[in-house]
């Protein structure tokens, strides 16, 4: 970890996830899952803020500067710093989302397939995954203390 | 592209077994990776997948693993008949997921009851589709074939196709009983005795019947009597002759019953086109015409061109719509993605293969569905010795490896030029080759001259190749140097499998000069006694391990070199197998004389069995050890990495 970074609380963050505050500070939400290799990155100046409950899978990559609730970004995806997903998006696996100039992904957008091809989802199955991303959350704070250190955070 | 090597099938080939040369383009075909092959022990021979027989063994769904019995496959359409289904929208297997709770007012985090509450639809997990919109939902999350059965069996096409059945079953069959009758009458015309003349002029698919003459009153009488029976025109079978337009009383025309020739009452269909699932003709075009406006705007003949992205996906794509149609029974009218069905799982099959020649079983899957092993697995890789090649000067340099962290690529000319060998120089490769079989085994290598014939038409032949020799017609670009001699690889034994890495050397082995020393760390054995001094010994015995031998050879490119690297090398080994069966003396070797052959063919037939034979088996195989590059190539390269080296390399973490 590196720089000026603002986690929020019961925000779980893998020993191997790498966050760099490089430009600006970074802020992280309630809730949020940071797996393995996730990589977050912050070269510009503004903040870059991550809002709540998001779920940032294995060796993801992202360095987009805002992010909103509920966001699924799933494994080896990179997202690149010209995109702002908004609320429930989903990224694929694999997936670039590398747009030439800024974009901003609304609602509910899912991204998906090695071309990164655009669906709306319908929404529909919406709580019974916040309730999984919930009932994740709870189960990776209670087994990761078990196995490795936590290092504390001052308020 | 790095140096690879691939063996030889004989079944393109001519029947003397030798391969075509590589350097033609169509020779690639014949030439095989090495676990790609099948080796048949009857036959002593190598089989590749194009000359197997194959047959099915099994059905299974790839999704639920379920074995279906080769009799439900043909009912159900070669699909899972269970609840396995396909997203349209990404292919992918769709999951049954129960609807979200009703939320309640106040906020309070909802309660997700572990079974879920109706309606269920299919969802799927990579792009999020469900089947919602496409109107599929179940009320209980088990048994969803039944419950889709009856939307299926009620699909218009099937309904379409049944009623064509239906329409024309009696026009069939009265056709083939016209012919039955006709087929008899020119065997009572013709006499009896030739009524086989009456057969092959037929063009049908009836079967001969007698033709005897009390058949054929039988059916005449019949034909007066049941008033359906119908006369068409004699012009339809040609083969039977002016005789038979002729005839008795010709019976009555039955009203209810159409010739196929000249139908009396038209076919109607259910559906025309354009109706069915999805929009008619016509409102397909306007919904079409309306997507490329912004909202609002209503244009009859608005340009189709210009749709904008955000209605990009409610068209569907050529390739969902084919999948739709491919592999289900009701294909989609409409353009529209919401008409996009899911369909069901299609089911794949298990093979078995045999050897085209002795209808050996080479291969022969387990039965289960779920198990990835094998109950007979005769595969080249367990009789023919691997043969990996490697260049151990080339590839060292890589460009692309410039900065860590950041994956910046090289420009495709610097890695593509890693690889490449230049005109001029003097490689040196390894070989190196191991031994599957329990016993060892005593190869002998040689090179296939392969060039095109000079106009005299002299044959190609299988002398190892020395560079001092000229192909009168065409100079080849390269020479190749290769040992002669055999050199013995040791047997394989499981226990080495668990070894730690030893080094284990025969007194004889020298390795190379220095600059062999940093490139030959191939992976899995470590170097072995790395002296700097001079004696470079590039061809011939470097290496003895284990059950892995490693032999150099050198290639040598001429100053005018072009194109890729391949030759054609034959493979000779001899081993001691202890079968009773006699000595099989295989003739396709090269023409030196193996001296350890011939004394050993000595001791052969003496009598009883389990003596010791000495078995030859010799296969070709093709070497490509890459691209010579190109003048030009090399030099705007080089100019390249002039320029690169001057600038700073900005560093950032």
């Amino acid at each position: 970890m590196r720089g000026d970074i603002t986690i929020g609380a019961g925000t779980v963050v893998h020993p191997k996830a790498a966050i760099f505050a490089l430009g600006g500070p970074i802020i992280i939400g309630n809730n949020c899952i940071l797996e393995e290799g996730t990589i977050l990155v912050n070269r510009r100046k503004e903040i870059m803020k991550v809002g709540n409950d998001n779920l940032f899978e294995i060796h993801c990559r992202v360095e987009a500067p805002y992010i909103g609730d509920f966001n699924t970004i799933s494994t080896k995806a990179r997202v690149h710093h010209t995109v702002r997903l908004s609320n429930h998006c989903v990224v694929g696996a694999g997936c670039l989302v590398t747009p030439t100039e800024d974009e901003v992904m609304p609602d509910y957008t899912v991204l998906y397939g090695p071309g990164c091809e655009r669906q709306t989802w319908s929404g529909r199955g919406k709580l019974q995954e916040q309730d999984l991303r919930r009932k994740h959350g709870e189960y990776l704070r209670e087994m990761l203390p078990k196995f490795n250190r936590i290092r504390r955070t001052d308020e | 592209m790095p140096p690879l090597i691939e063996y030889h099938c004989g079944c393109t080939s001519l029947p003397t077994g030798i391969p075509p040369p590589p350097h033609l383009a169509s020779s690639s075909f014949a030439f095989h990776p090495l676990h790609g092959l099948y080796f048949c022990e009857e036959c002593d021979a190598v089989r590749c997948n194009r000359c197997v027989t194959v047959e099915i063994s099994g059905y299974y769904c790839p999704n639920c693993l379920f074995e279906v019995p080769s009799a439900s496959v043909r009912a159900e359409k070669n699909r899972c008949a269970r609840n396995c289904f396909e997203c349209p929208v990404c292919t992918n297997t769709l999951q049954v997921v129960p609807s979200d709770p009703p939320e309640p007012h106040s906020g309070a985090p909802v309660t997700i009851s572990t079974v879920g509450e109706p309606p269920f639809f299919l969802y799927c997990n990579h792009c999020r589709w469900d089947s919602f919109d496409a109107g599929v939902t179940f009320e209980k999350p088990t048994g969803l074939a039944l419950q889709l059965q009856k939307t299926e069996d009620s699909a218009p096409e099937i309904l379409e196709v049944e009623k064509l059945k239906d329409y024309f079953e009696p026009a069939l069959k009265q056709a083939q009983i016209n012919q039955q009758y006709q087929q008899a009458l020119a065997a009572a015309a013709t006499g009896g005795t030739t009524g086989a003349a009456g057969g092959p002029g037929n063009v049908g698919h009836s079967p001969t019947t007698s033709l005897n003459p009390i058949h054929v009153a039988a059916s005449s009488a019949l034909s007066r009597e049941v008033p359906s029976f119908k006369y068409s025109g004699s012009s339809r079978r040609p083969g039977l002759g002016p005789s038979l337009a002729k005839r008795g009383p010709a019976p009555s025309l039955g009203s209810n019953v159409n010739d196929i020739d000249h139908p009396t009452k038209d076919y109607k269909p259910r559906i025309t086109a354009g109706t069915g699932e999805g929009l008619a003709h016509d409102a397909e075009i306007e919904w079409v015409s309306k997507l490329g406006l912004p909202a609002g705007e209503e244009n009859g003949g608005g340009a189709i061109s210009g749709i904008s992205f955000a209605h990009k996906n409610e068209i569907a794509s050529l390739e969902q719509r084919l999948h739709a149609t491919q592999y289900s029974w009701a294909p989609t009218h409409s353009l529209r993605t919401v008409d996009l069905k899911p369909t069901r799982v299609p089911l794949r099959s298990k093979k078995s293969k045999r050897c085209p020649k002795c209808t050996h079983i080479l291969i022969k899957p387990e039965l289960k569905a779920q198990s990835t092993k094998w109950k007979i697995k005769l595969v080249a890789a367990n009789y023919l010795p691997s043969i990996e090649v490697v260049i151990p000067t080339l590839g060292l340099t890589n460009p692309s490896v410039k900065r860590t962290g950041k994956e910046k690529d090289a420009t495709p000319e610097d890695a593509a030029l890693a690889n490449m060998m230049l005109p001029g120089k003097t490689y040196p490769f390894h070989l190196v080759f191991s031994n599957p079989l329990y016993d060892p085994i005593n190869v002998r290598l040689s090179v296939q001259r392969s060039f095109p014939p000079p106009p005299t038409g002299s044959t190609p032949n299988t002398a190892p190749l020395d560079p001092s020799a000229a192909v009168p017609s065409r100079r080849p670009p390269y020479a190749i140097s290769l040992p002669t001699s055999a050199f013995p690889i040791a047997a394989y034994a499981e226990a080495w499998e668990y070894e730690d890495e030893e080094d284990e050397e025969m007194p004889d082995d020298e390795e190379l000069g220095l600059n062999l020393g940093i490139g030959s760390r191939t992976p899995g054995k470590s170097g072995s006694g790395r002296d700097g001094k001079g004696k470079a010994k590039t061809v011939g015995i470097l290496e003895r391990r284990a059950n892995v031998t490693k032999v150099g050879g050198e290639v040598v490119i001429g100053k005018d070199g072009k194109g890729a690297v391949k030759f054609n090398m034959l493979v000779t080994y001899t081993y001691r197998s202890d079968d009773p069966a006699e000595d099989k003396a295989d003739t396709s070797t090269s023409g030196t004389p193996a001296s350890k052959l011939g004394s050993a063919r000595k001791d052969t037939n003496s009598g009883s069995g389990a003596t010791d034979n000495m078995k030859t088996f010799s296969f070709y195989t093709v070497v490509d050890l890459g691209m010579i590059a190109p003048k030009e190539m090399v030099a705007k390269v080089e100019k390249q990495e002039r320029r690169e080296s001057v600038q700073t390399v900005g560093v950032y973490n």
